[in-house]
């Protein structure tokens, strides 16, 4: 080769840069937070603070905010996705289980899986994802026929696809999964259809399980005396919703949801281990090392399926490792990371079924609060004070953010009669009251001692998760499509824009060509904004 | 043989009235709060008259059932196949017919009479400030027409709640809510005009979850009523 064509081979290889995604090894998930140009993991990073450290956009210039991009998707089902970015190429879920690979600076795309569904799909609250994992070059994606599998992250071809449950039993899967090491860790949906949920842990290269770990003991197993007779066969308990990873002590922290019947606890007497709760998982063998229960004995479709925010702080004059979480029953909790002991709890929004948390973060019931046949005003409402959306929490203000409901339900109760595939809920709340339709707000708290730091008020109550900043901002969005950032200080609007669809996503921040961009998906696309040139 | 023909009929009168008893449970809790305990309607119409607005056959109850009624009220309900087919057992074992006694052509003048057209629409004519009731005898029970005749604050909907503020002038400016976000409302004025405008610009805005209609609980006989009753509780689809 002369020079000249050595040169000429070069310049084209310059000029062919590839933007191909490089290897997402498990060292750089480990580093996810430190990676501020990209979106790795569903939450940012194994803490989950949902925090992006970018601050080219902050408070004295979004009102520059403009879109970029914008992608649609052909669905009328709801888009819950949050979009992971790997160097320049964004991967994202559309309902009800395709995964997308666009281009992050444009939004054009390169590739699309679209699954082929059974029917009828059972599923409780609409065939929806939100959103993938990545290791190496390959995309893992839960589906609502309850399957995971393995795509090419470069061309989206299938590598492998394995049945983790029945779907025909009410089992689904619409939680994004997680990366631990050199598995895959996918929870299961299907609260409402009377599954026995569990926790699994696939590895990445085959397909093969690893570990499962069951949410309800089975007979003879620590905790199962909180069920009575069969009961634990048809107890619910699903992990809808990514959880966190703790390398250093190598546990994986993840939310329990609801025990099933619903609103109908009259054939599950007893506490009901481990539904609605925090547990924490050996990542290498799937053992519970410890579990926190928020609700015992929950009559009102309370899931702790709430994303844990891990972070280490002083309390009480010494570094700890705690878990923030505010939870759908209205209290928000400080647990210990290394033992899940309770060391802090309180309300964060309006509640009327308890007096209070006893020492061991117990709730204190208050009289005639569970579901009765003619029904029982209490508040929070059934989808909780919060829910799925994930809350933040950002190091530059040391503050939580969260998007909050204000509302109240009729609970009801009635039949529970158990059949496989149907709903096993005992009755259904009247959710809104055309009297009292409540609202919305995203809230931040001091998060050691719950107090209420501010409050941006919204009309209607939210769907959406909130994201917070290296510009000491929060965007978060609105049911009535409004797209929105706010001062991380003091909750001051800096800009807004109307989507025109209802948000019931995450936000991602990530940087492409030097560039900082933000994304949500509202009505059936994504967004994609940055400062106008 | 006779025997057999005997027993064949009594183990499909069990298999029915356990479909009865379990669609019966069903519906008290999924249906009964539209419905009425036993089928006998109110906000939403009468299931237990053995009359369907929307079609009679099972095949038409069990997709009203399954995937709501477009354009109504009505939700769709998720359970499989068999348990919808519960429920209809149930429904096809009530018997409640509407009680009103009232006549459709008295009911009609008084329609015209007593102003009912200057906000509310039945076929070609009416106005816009109240619910359109060309069709309302399918979406509500006789007792919820009466209850909305005599104590219209009772059961309002959102879209009729009443917005109010002052313009630059001090002038109250009223309307009917059409939407309403963190930052904006939609109404329509008392001159079915349509509005909408920033919040944040409007002085003493705010939205009563009332109704604006009179009560006509003085104003007309109980015949009346019945008769006025009667005539919207015809206002069907031809």
């Amino acid at each position: 080769m002369n020079i000249r064509h050595f040169a000429s081979v070069c310049v084209s290889m310059i000029w062919l840069q590839p933007a191909a995604p490089a290897q997402v090894t498990y060292d750089r998930l480990l580093h996810a937070a430190e990676d501020n140009g990209n979106w790795i993991t569903y939450s940012g990073s194994y803490r989950s603070w949902r925090y992006s450290g970018l601050d080219q956009i902050t408070r004295s210039n979004a009102a520059r905010l403009k879109i970029e991009w914008v992608y649609q998707m052909p669905t009328a089902l709801m888009v819950e996705t949050t979009p992971l970015v790997v160097d320049g190429i964004m991967y994202l879920t559309e309902p009800p289980s395709n995964v997308v690979a666009l281009d992050a600076k444009t939004g054009r795309q390169y590739w699309k899986y679209r699954r082929e569904l059974p029917k009828p799909i059972n599923v409780c609250c609409g065939e929806v994802n939100r959103g993938v994992a990545i290791l190496g070059d390959r995309v893992f994606l839960g589906t609502v026929d309850a399957h995971l599998v393995a795509l090419d992250a470069k061309t989206g071809a299938v590598l492998w696809d394995v049945a983790v449950a029945d779907h025909k039993t009410g089992h689904s899967i619409t939680v994004a999964p997680l990366i631990v090491k050199d598995m895959v860790v996918c929870g299961i949906s299907g609260g409402e259809y009377g599954i026995r949920g569990f926790l699994d842990a696939y590895d990445a290269a085959t397909g093969k399980r690893r570990w499962r770990f069951w949410t309800i003991p089975e007979p003879g197993q620590p905790g199962s005396d909180s069920w009575p007779g069969d009961a634990w066969k048809t107890g619910g308990a699903p992990t809808w919703v990514t959880g966190s990873f703790d390398a250093e002590q190598n546990i994986i922290i993840w939310g329990t949801g609801n025990p099933s019947p619903d609103w109908n606890g009259d054939s599950r007497r007893g506490e009901n281990l481990y539904s609605d709760s925090a547990i924490a998982l050996d990542a290498d063998t799937g053992k519970l090392k410890w579990h926190f229960q928020f609700v015992p004995h929950d009559v009102h479709d309370w899931d702790a399926t709430q994303v844990p925010v891990l972070v280490d702080a002083e309390w009480g004059g010494h570094p700890r490792k705690l878990v923030y979480w505010a939870h759908r029953n209205g209290f928000y909790y400080v647990l210990d990371r290394e033992n899940g002991h309770f060391l802090f709890g309180t309300p964060f929004a309006k509640q009327t079924w308890a007096k209070g948390l006893d020492s061991a973060g117990h709730p204190i019931r208050l009289p005639n609060v569970d579901p009765s046949p003619e029904g029982t005003y209490i508040w929070p409402g059934v989808q909780g004070a919060t829910n799925w959306y994930s809350p933040s929490y950002n190091p530059l203000t040391k503050l939580f953010y969260l998007s909050v409901w204000e509302n109240r339900s009729v609970y009801r109760k009635g039949e529970q009669e158990y059949t496989a595939g149907n709903r096993y809920i005992g009755s259904v709340p009247l959710i809104d009251l055309p009297e009292d339709l409540g609202h919305g707000a995203i809230r931040a708290l001091n998060p050691h001692t719950g107090e209420r730091v501010w409050d941006y008020k919204l009309h209607t109550k939210p769907w959406a998760g909130v994201l917070s900043t290296g510009g000491k901002l929060v965007f978060g969005g609105s049911d009535e499509g409004y797209f929105f950032a706010l001062d991380a200080e003091t909750g001051k609007e800096v800009w807004r824009q109307n989507l025109g669809g209802i948000i019931r996503a995450n936000p991602v921040s990530y940087l492409v060509g030097g560039r900082q961009f933000v994304s949500i998906a509202a009505g059936s696309a994504i967004f994609t904004f940055a400062l106008e040139r | 043989m006779r025997t057999l023909v005997l027993l064949l009929w009594a183990t499909l009168l069990g298999a029915q009235s356990k479909d009865v008893a379990a669609g019966e449970k069903t519906f008290r809790s999924h249906c009964a709060p539209c419905h009425g305990l036993r089928g006998e309607g109110g906000r939403g119409p009468n299931l237990a008259s053995g009359r369907f607005y929307h079609g009679s056959s099972d095949a038409d109850l069990l997709k009203n059932i399954s995937e709501g009624i477009p354009g109504t009220e009505m939700p769709g309900l998720f359970y499989m196949e068999d348990r919808i087919r519960q429920i209809i057992a149930y429904i096809r074992s009530l018997h409640v017919s509407e009680q009103n006694t009232g006549d459709v052509m008295r009911g009609a003048a008084l329609f015209q009479s007593k102003g009912c057209t200057a906000c509310h629409r039945a076929g070609a004519q009416g106005g816009r400030l109240g619910p359109d009731l060309s069709q309302i005898g399918t979406m509500r029970s006789v007792e919820h027409l009466r209850q909305s005749l005599i104590d219209p604050g009772a059961d309002v909907q959102p879209r009729y709640w009443v917005v109010s503020f002052q313009d630059a002038d001090g002038h109250e400016i009223q309307g009917f809510l059409m939407n309403e976000d963190t930052y904006t409302v939609q109404f329509m004025d008392l001159r079915e005009q349509l509005h909408s405008f920033e919040k944040a610009a409007l002085r003493n805005y705010k939205v009563e979850k009332i109704s604006k209609m009179p009560s006509y609980r003085d104003s007309l006989t109980n015949e009346q009523v019945n008769d006025l009753v009667q005539y919207l509780s015809s206002l069907r689809p031809h």
